[in-house]
């Protein structure tokens, strides 16, 4: 492994001496047969995701962008197109546990406590009890909900139930974090919290995220790239590279950058073109 | 005392106030209404209140006492419907067992295969049209023809079998519906982390399908019940509560309230069942401590 150079230039297949990216996708095709005839849902999609970034996709309902987050996941085999998760097939990135993942819906099971949910991907992977407990109890606290293990899903609010899905998707420390829309069901302060979480999370453990979101401004906010789709079929539209000033004290959501960004993915999204490399 | 505490009392007194009015009811008309019954040209509307066809609680209650023949040191009234009603429950809970062992064991086939729900899910539910008085004599002819490994096909096997026949149904549609409770959301999660259908099945689908289940198992036992009393009838096998009622029916004539003891028999005996499936599933959400129903 070489070490990480700063800012990787382009993506694209890995040239020599360069890292593999963490998600490659290339030339994915993907239809379905409806009752109306087959629809294409992703049409010659290519993207790669660099390790330890941020990237979201975005765009109109039907663009695919969820479609194409589960293709990642293995979880929808594509018409065409090769997936590689790691350096690895999709299929083998799912049964090693590469990623993680998160849906917009917490989808906690009922009958289980809080930390027991947390604990579900370890217990069907044979990690011992004893063992299992505390890794849940680590992530609860990580994502500040130590004192709710014992708990019912149903007694915890939306946002709570989120974070609780947020540290089960984390249980096993994956490299990669494929996340659909997971706050988009949340007000919007909850939501502004849990973004400024997942980041520090994500920060911490130097974990890539694949995230989907409606949200333009959840999108720049959170991401160091922003993939912008279009429905019908679904294609990559645009591809808008983000570099807010973080860390310097001032707030990113008030930055000149941020609204410059929000700008340009706005526009992307209406289908005028974007500055190449737009990152000023 | 805790809110689920009283709530269980005060259901509970709801039921016996309502058996004590219909007791009421019935002892009324008994001793008020008219003997002959009552119609207008020739077509009875109001049914006879005689002793033979409605006796008083009272008599039905003192039959009980009564030997069941006229020879010393014979067994009562209240001894043989006891006697005939444990019989029959014992036969029953077998034929619950074995339905829903066969219903549930239906059901995980049917989730799990597509095309099994398909063929046979139509077929389970047509199963139970079919009269079991017509059923009774095919499955009580098996016996002399069939051995179970060392063991012949005896009359108390054919209730069973009749009785299972009646309860697997509520079971198989029950935990199939339960089993495909879980929301699509879920089965991806599962398939995320790789899980085997077997690990999908008892940490997922089952646990889900308690809710269904539990009502499913409730209904197979009424009707299980039901089952063994109609092919202790049509089978003519000895010994149980439907026999009884048979052999009552036809001593009308002379005891007139001995049938309705043996009929109060049968009914206390559906409760109990009903009584005995609630009580685990009260243990079980114990355990599981967690609210009930269909989300």
């Amino acid at each position: 492994m070489s070490p990480s150079t700063a800012a990787p230039a382009t993506p694209g297949p890995a040239g020599p001496g360069a890292t593999t990216p963490m998600v490659e996708v290339r030339g994915l095709t993907q239809r379905f047969a409806t009752a109306g005839g087959t629809v294409t849902a992703l049409d010659g999609v290519d993207l790669a995701v660099e390790r330890g970034r941020f990237v979201s996709l975005i765009g109109p309902s039907g663009c695919g962008k969820s479609t194409l987050l589960r293709v990642v996941a293995d979880l929808i085999t594509p018409t065409s197109g090769q997936v590689l998760v790691g350096g690895r097939s999709a299929a083998a990135a799912r049964r090693e546990q590469d990623y993680g993942i998160a849906f917009q819906s917490a989808g906690l099971l009922e009958w289980r406590t809080v930390a027991r949910n947390v604990e579900l991907p370890l217990e069907l992977h044979g990690v011992g009890r004893r063992e299992r407990r505390a890794r849940a109890l680590e992530l609860l606290q990580l994502v500040g909900l130590g004192d709710v293990a014992g708990a019912r899903p149903s007694q915890l609010s939306g946002g709570m139930q989120q974070r609780v899905a947020i540290a089960r998707a984390l249980a096993e420390s994956p490299p990669l974090l494929l996340m659909d829309e997971p706050f988009g069901a949340l007000d919007e302060m909850t939501r502004e919290r849990l973004q400024d979480e997942l980041l520090g999370i994500a920060a911490a453990a130097g974990t890539t995220v694949l995230f989907v979101t409606h949200s333009i401004p959840e999108a720049v906010y959170l991401s160091d790239r922003v993939v912008v789709m279009s429905a019908r079929p679904g294609r990559i539209a645009a591809v808008v590279d983000v570099d807010l000033p973080r860390g310097t004290g001032t707030d990113v959501r008030e930055a000149p950058e941020f609204f410059a960004r929000v700008t340009d993915v706005r526009e992307a999204l209406r289908g005028a073109p974007v500055r190449a490399g737009a990152s000023a | 005392m805790s809110g689920a505490a009283a709530g269980a009392l005060r259901r509970a007194g709801v039921v016996l106030a309502a058996v004590a009015v219909l007791a009421a009811a019935w002892e009324l008309y008994a001793s008020f209404g008219p003997a002959d019954g009552a119609g207008i040209a020739g077509v009875r509307l109001l049914p006879r209140a005689d002793e033979r066809s409605m006796p008083h609680l009272g008599t039905v209650l003192s039959t009980l006492g009564d030997p069941e023949v006229a020879v010393p040191g014979a067994r009562t009234v209240g001894e043989a419907v006891l006697s005939g009603a444990w019989t029959t429950l014992r036969l029953a809970l077998a034929g619950w067992a074995v339905g829903a062992l066969v219903g549930a064991a239906l059901a995980v086939a049917m989730q799990r295969l597509r095309l099994l729900e398909d063929g046979l899910l139509p077929w389970v539910v047509l199963s139970q049209t079919v009269p079991i008085i017509a059923l009774a004599p095919v499955v009580a002819g098996w016996g002399g023809v069939l051995t179970v490994g060392p063991l012949a096909w005896t009359p108390a096997a054919s209730v069973v079998v009749i009785s299972a026949f009646l309860a697997f149904c509520p079971v198989a549609v029950g935990l199939l519906r339960g089993l495909q409770a879980p929301s699509a959301l879920c089965e991806e999660l599962f398939a995320s982390y790789a899980a085997s259908w077997r690990q999908q099945l008892l940490r997922l689908r089952l646990p889900a399908s308690l809710p269904f289940l539990v009502p499913a198992l409730r209904l197979a036992a009424a009707q299980a019940v039901v089952g063994a009393i109609v092919a202790e009838i049509s089978t003519g096998t000895r010994g149980g509560i439907g026999r009884l009622i048979i052999e009552y029916a036809q001593q009308a004539t002379s005891s007139p309230a001995r049938v309705h003891a043996a009929v109060w028999g049968a009914a206390a005996l559906g409760l109990l069942v009903a009584a005995l499936i609630t009580l685990a599933d009260v243990a079980l959400r114990r355990t599981r401590a967690t609210p009930g129903g269909p989300a």
